[in-house]
């Protein structure tokens, strides 16, 4: 029983790291906070739901998915952050994404309603298990972990091993520099814009498909997490907000296993907001380290 | 029907100003619904189970929530700017939580028996608070507040103690919302947790940032406007986020500099003084 609510909290986890990534990625870019991230994870959800229903294979409803929510990420750059690119702007930068957050959320809600909208798919992809070593193992949270980490990976190695990966790197480390050089900054941001809004996309897709529904809540009870996740990992570090949402993850199961209910929710931003007080870089690697830096 | 608009005009007015008020500083919170909620909670235990009467209470609630973002205020502001905002909306989530989960005040069914607020308390304290920030915006505090706001490296060079201003600044931003949040309470008789999630705080912001941070008389605009429209006209009140949303990014987008457009105001009103107006000449 406690293996499988530690597999849980992995599963979990690893849903929050993908969000997480969005919000690291951009942060080490930009420097600023996006707050309508997790009104595209939210969102990711419904746009899976509608896409099934329309009779897409899961496969291309994760296409479409990825597709529509880093179109909808360009949006948010062009309008929530194109303008805001000064150092002392991020008042500012994170006002418009608020608000771009709250239309998002409005428009879901006009389109859907407010309560939860049930995906078109057989129960049985949800129960569908295996049982090896006497833990029962439940497959679509297996396949969910392993796409997620994935993902995860192909990023890493993008940012770490590509041409395009050094240029992000090279515009979190300084614009005006990498502009020097040649990069065109705009490009880059839009790209990782585009990167992080599509990985919110699956995690909402994975929540809907696991949970076997899209709720308009989620934005701020599940992808909002997220954002104290990468704080707690350390602000703009890719192997922080991945390590931070597995140990997040693993908590939360566990508190859950322990009882503890409304807590458990608050737990992780209190524990953010105690890591802030004694390590503002984060649990994991130190600010300098560039090479996992974003 | 006129003294449900009149208090809830005055509560959004004050909460306006106490997001102004951390924003003067420079620093941007999500978290004064969550204040709000703590002061009407600490006024409310405080009227309800120890009898203490309301214009007690409240001025203990908005101590008591001073000396707490303080605290919390304090580890973040020490960093970054940026850390600031994530504290408050940890903030903002967590204390509803927590309150939820202490069955002294009632859980998530939330805690009733107050009373005793009337429209005239809230007016009062309005007047009061527009002229002290009033009597603010002409003293030198508030061109500290500027240097801290524009240019901290330059504020700091001045011997201006950076994180003594914001942390003033955000401790009296959260205790004027506690303020706000208790006579709220003890207006509307029972409060729910609930009713005071992170969008509360985030429309709170939005009525500044609508009405203009330049000067105090934004908040006031923002926060009237924004109560009583939507009461007026239901087709409005339906597209609310959507409505409110837009017009917060059409105004950022038209004001590139954003809440920066700060300063053309400040120098505009302090004309009247000739060595200002030198500085009003420099380059921005």
């Amino acid at each position: 029983m406690l293996v499988e609510q530690i597999i849980n909290g992995i599963v979990l986890g690893s849903m929050y790291a993908l969000i997480a990534q969005g919000y690291t990625l951009v942060f080490g870019v930009l420097d600023k906070l996006n707050f309508a991230h997790s009104e595209i994870f939210m969102l990711g959800g419904f746009i899976a739901v509608a896409s099934v229903a329309l009779g897409s294979p899961l496969a291309i409803a994760f296409l479409i998915t990825i597709a529509i929510s880093g179109l909808i990420g360009l949006v948010v750059e062009l309008v929530g952050f194109r303008k805001f690119r000064s150092r002392d702007a991020h008042i500012t930068a994170a006002l418009s994404s608020f608000a771009i957050g709250l239309v998002i959320i409005d428009l879901t809600q006009k389109a859907w309603g407010t309560e939860s909208v049930s995906i078109a798919l057989p129960d049985e992809l949800r129960i569908a298990s295996i049982e090896v070593l006497g833990i029962r193992l439940v497959l679509v949270k297996l396949a969910i972990l392993a796409l997620s980490l994935l993902l995860m990976l192909v990023l890493h190695l993008v940012v770490v091993r590509t041409a395009l990966g050094r240029s992000i790197r090279a515009v979190a480390d300084s614009a005006a520099d990498a502009a020097l050089y040649g990069i065109n900054v705009t490009r880059v941001t839009q790209l990782v814009f585009f990167i992080a809004s599509a990985l919110a996309g699956v995690a909402g897709m994975a929540l809907a498909v696991r949970t076997g529904y899209a709720n308009t809540e989620t934005g701020f009870s599940f992808g909002l997490k997220a954002l104290a996740i990468m704080a707690i990992g350390g602000m703009g570090d890719l192997r922080g907000a991945f390590l931070g949402g597995l140990l997040v993850g693993v908590l939360e199961a566990l508190a859950f296993q322990w009882a503890l209910g409304q807590l458990a929710d608050v737990a992780v931003w209190l524990f953010m907001i105690c890591v802030l007080l004694v390590r503002p870089a984060g649990l994991f690697g130190t600010a300098g380290s560039r090479d996992t830096r974003a | 029907m006129i003294q449900d608009y009149v208090i809830f005009t005055g509560v959004n007015i004050l909460l306006a100003w106490s997001v102004y008020i951390i924003l003067m500083s420079g620093s941007l919170s999500f978290a004064n619904g969550a204040f709000m909620l703590i002061g009407a909670y600490v006024s409310g235990v405080l009227t309800v189970k120890l009898g203490v009467p309301l214009l007690v209470a409240a001025p203990i609630a908005g101590l008591a929530t001073f000396a707490f973002g303080v605290l919390v205020g304090f580890p973040a502001l020490r960093t970054r700017g940026i850390y600031l905002i994530l504290v408050t909306v940890g903030i903002a989530v967590s204390v509803r939580g927590v309150i939820e989960s202490i069955p002294y005040v009632g859980g998530v069914q939330g805690f009733g028996g107050m009373s005793g607020a009337s429209p005239w308390h809230v007016v009062a304290l309005v007047i009061v608070v527009g002229c002290a920030l009033w009597l603010v915006s002409r003293s030198p505090l508030q061109r500290i507040l500027d240097a801290v706001r524009e240019d901290e490296l330059v504020a700091g060079s001045l011997g201006i103690n950076i994180v003594h201003v914001k942390l003033v600044c955000f401790g009296v931003g959260a205790g004027l919302a506690a303020v706000a949040g208790s006579f709220y309470a003890h207006y509307m008789l029972h409060v729910s947790p609930d009713g005071f999630g992170i969008l509360v705080s985030v429309y709170i912001v939005l009525y500044v940032v609508l009405g203009g941070t330049n000067n105090l008389w934004g908040p006031i605009l923002g926060a009237t406007i924004m109560t009583l429209v939507p009461e007026m006209i239901r087709g409005i009140a339906e597209w609310r986020p959507t409505v409110f949303g837009l017009m917060i990014i059409v105004l950022l987008l038209l004001r590139p500099d954003g809440l920066l457009a700060f300063r053309i105001a400040t120098v505009r009103r302090r004309r009247p003084s000739g060595r200002r107006e030198a500085a009003s000449q420099e380059p921005r």
